[in-house]
């Protein structure tokens, strides 16, 4: 793949680094890093995280430092869908570890697993400031709240009927 | 009915919108603001006796007031928004439902204090409320309330968003520092603090969504009249989000003088527990806050009601109190487990330590795998012991308070459910099939408890 942002994404990174103080760029590495990592296949490899790093005119090294830290950065490929269920204690009283379990079986791949056929990975994650509505999961940019097996297998058939359609 | 402060307008269709809230009377405290010396500003927000609702509870006038002002330097407000402190979701409800609010507190908090760059700092999750916010400073600047001169005052103002990663440690002020330096979220040893050496090095103040929507009250009516509101020092209002086993979780703003009891029971609140279950236990401030079993925590040990307050809530200190927090109030059933839940939390705090400082990188770990023998039938009864002595070797010997936040947990866990843990260890096959229930939790208290 190509490692390059187009024109408009480029804009975006210029804007965002005209956030900060002159001198100071490197403070946009957070939200550029959201931004290639959708961008460039939902997952950081090294080419990707080389390339942020010299549109922010700083060392490979700084960029794989703040990656390798913040646990929303995929340091391996992902699924085209990725399921992150919240398993701390709120979430874990209202059955959250049933809704792990489940989503296991149905898809049949372990935590931290993508299936065979690249569509889904299976992540368990901590406290996402949802308790309230719990149990829930992260997918893509919004929440899914309140989850039964029956929303899960819905959210399950929205996918695989997206995919379709994209295909 | 608790007065509400914040939330009395977040009913009203299109709220969210400029137009909707500018005709309910959004963004007079900037009006009235800019009118003032920001000194003055000060003065109020002193005057009113506001705790950074973060969860320290600091006096939010005192921390504004430590600002260094060097000639020549600039100065920085950043609003802390990476809310997630388990149990805690009362920040996100009040960006995604009236995010104005938050950008009218700002705006006045970064005149007060001479902020003319001001950042939020959310968490990355928070993806879909980063949009809600966007368009909020957008409108705000197309009404001449952010840029440049805002309302011919002379003052410039621009507000920037910040999104974080997936980092707990971050909502400590100083890792939210580095990490909107473009770091790893590292926290800093203090002193120096933010408020002289801050954000790049110069003076900042960081404080929480709440704290700075409480600013707009503030300003509206006077510092005076928010003092009024609530009980002691615990003026104002609070949000509590309230989560776990009841029938109506959510975000609810209280006056601070209503009890533990009618929050839970009463249908304004929490509406009670489902299925007719009994009360076991709770958290009553975040996960990082000592849990209480029933009886602890309806009354204080000296027997008096316990209220909604930051003074009530740690009434007894650690031994027979707890925290008010954040305002996560975490509520656990009869059929709850202690052993298990805690063991989610310890999971928690290994996964969110830094690894800066070593009682805390590696003494988490050990207690989540502790937590795990027992709850999986394997423990020893020297496990307890082993649990106590791990805890307390990371207590107040880690550069941040995510140490803390980690051992009180499971001390308080220990103080007050340790024969839940011994049923665990004497039972190893049944502690797998059943839990062990309500016990005397709820059991009145006979005779004063004293540590």
């Amino acid at each position: 793949m190509n490692i390059e942002f187009s024109k408009e994404k480029l804009d975006k990174v210029h804007e965002l680094i005209s956030h900060y103080p002159q001198g100071k760029q490197k403070s946009a590495i957070l939200p550029i890093l959201h931004l290639a990592q959708q961008e460039f296949g939902g997952w950081l490899d090294v080419n990707t995280m080389d390339y942020v790093a010299s549109l922010l005119n700083i060392q490979p090294i700084e960029v794989y430092e703040v990656a390798t830290f913040y646990s929303m950065y995929n340091l391996k490929p992902v699924g085209k869908y990725i399921f992150e269920v919240c398993q701390t204690g709120p979430c874990m009283l209202n059955g959250s570890d049933d809704i792990i379990r489940y989503i296991q079986q149905k898809l049949g791949i372990g935590i931290g697993e993508t299936t065979k056929d690249g569509l889904f990975t299976l992540k368990v994650v901590e406290c996402l400031g949802a308790c309230g509505y719990a149990p829930m999961m992260q997918f893509g940019k919004t929440y899914r709240e309140h989850l039964t097996k029956e929303k899960v297998d819905s959210i399950i058939d929205e996918c695989i009927a997206k995919a379709a359609m994209n295909n | 009915m608790s007065k509400k402060l914040l939330l009395d307008k977040a009913h009203i269709e299109g709220i969210h919108t400029y137009d909707v809230y500018r005709r309910e009377g959004g963004y007079k405290s900037v009006e009235k603001a800019l009118k003032m010396k920001p000194n003055d500003i000060v003065e109020e927000v002193k005057k009113s006796g506001l705790r950074g609702r973060g969860g320290a509870g600091f006096p939010t006038g005192m921390k504004w007031s430590f600002l260094a002002k060097p000639e020549g330097v600039a100065r920085y407000l950043v609003c802390n928004a990476d809310e997630s402190e388990p149990g805690t979701f009362k920040d996100r409800y009040l960006m995604e439902v009236i995010p104005h609010l938050l950008i009218e507190g700002m705006i006045v908090s970064a005149y007060a204090l001479g902020s003319k760059v001001s950042y939020i700092y959310i968490r990355g999750e928070y993806d879909w409320i980063t949009d809600i916010l966007e368009k909020a400073i957008d409108e705000a600047k197309q009404n001449g309330f952010l840029g440049q001169n805002i309302l011919g005052s002379g003052f410039d103002c621009e507000i920037y968003l910040h999104r974080g990663a997936g980092a707990y440690i971050c909502g400590e002020e100083t890792a939210l520092l580095e990490s909107l330096e473009g770091k790893r979220g590292l926290p800093r040893i203090k002193p120096p603090f933010p408020a002289v050496r801050g954000v790049w090095g110069c003076p900042t103040v960081v404080n929480n969504v709440e704290t700075i929507t409480a600013i707009v009250p503030i300003i509206n009516d006077g510092g005076d009249v928010y003092s009024k509101i609530g009980s002691g020092k615990s003026t104002g209002t609070k949000l509590i989000s309230s989560c776990g086993n009841i029938n109506k979780p959510g975000v609810y703003e209280i006056d601070m003088t209503i009890s533990v009891e009618e929050f839970i029971y009463s249908d304004e609140y929490c509406g009670g527990i489902p299925n007719g279950k009994r009360l076991k236990a709770c958290i009553p401030g975040g996960a990082s806050v000592p849990i209480l079993p029933a009886n602890l925590l309806l009354k204080t040990a000296k027997g008096e009601t316990r209220m909604m307050n930051y003074e009530s809530l740690s009434d007894g200190g650690f031994a027979t109190g707890s925290m008010m927090g954040s305002g996560g109030f975490i509520v656990l059933d009869e059929d709850q487990c202690v052993v298990r839940h805690t063991l989610t939390l310890t999971r928690f705090y290994h996964h969110e330590s830094c690894g800066q400082c070593s009682p805390c990188r590696e003494g988490t770990g050990w207690m989540e795998k502790i937590f795990s023998k027992i709850e999986n039938g394997k423990g020893e009864m020297k496990d307890i012991d082993l649990l106590w002595d791990i805890q307390r070797k990371i207590e107040g010997n880690t550069i941040c308070p995510l140490g803390d936040a980690a051992a009180w947990p499971v001390a308080a866990a220990i103080r007050h459910f340790r024969d839940e843990f011994e049923w665990h260890i004497l039972n190893p096959q049944e502690c797998l099939k059943r839990n062990y229930g309500l016990a005397h939790y709820a059991d009145p208290l006979e005779k004063s408890v004293t540590a």
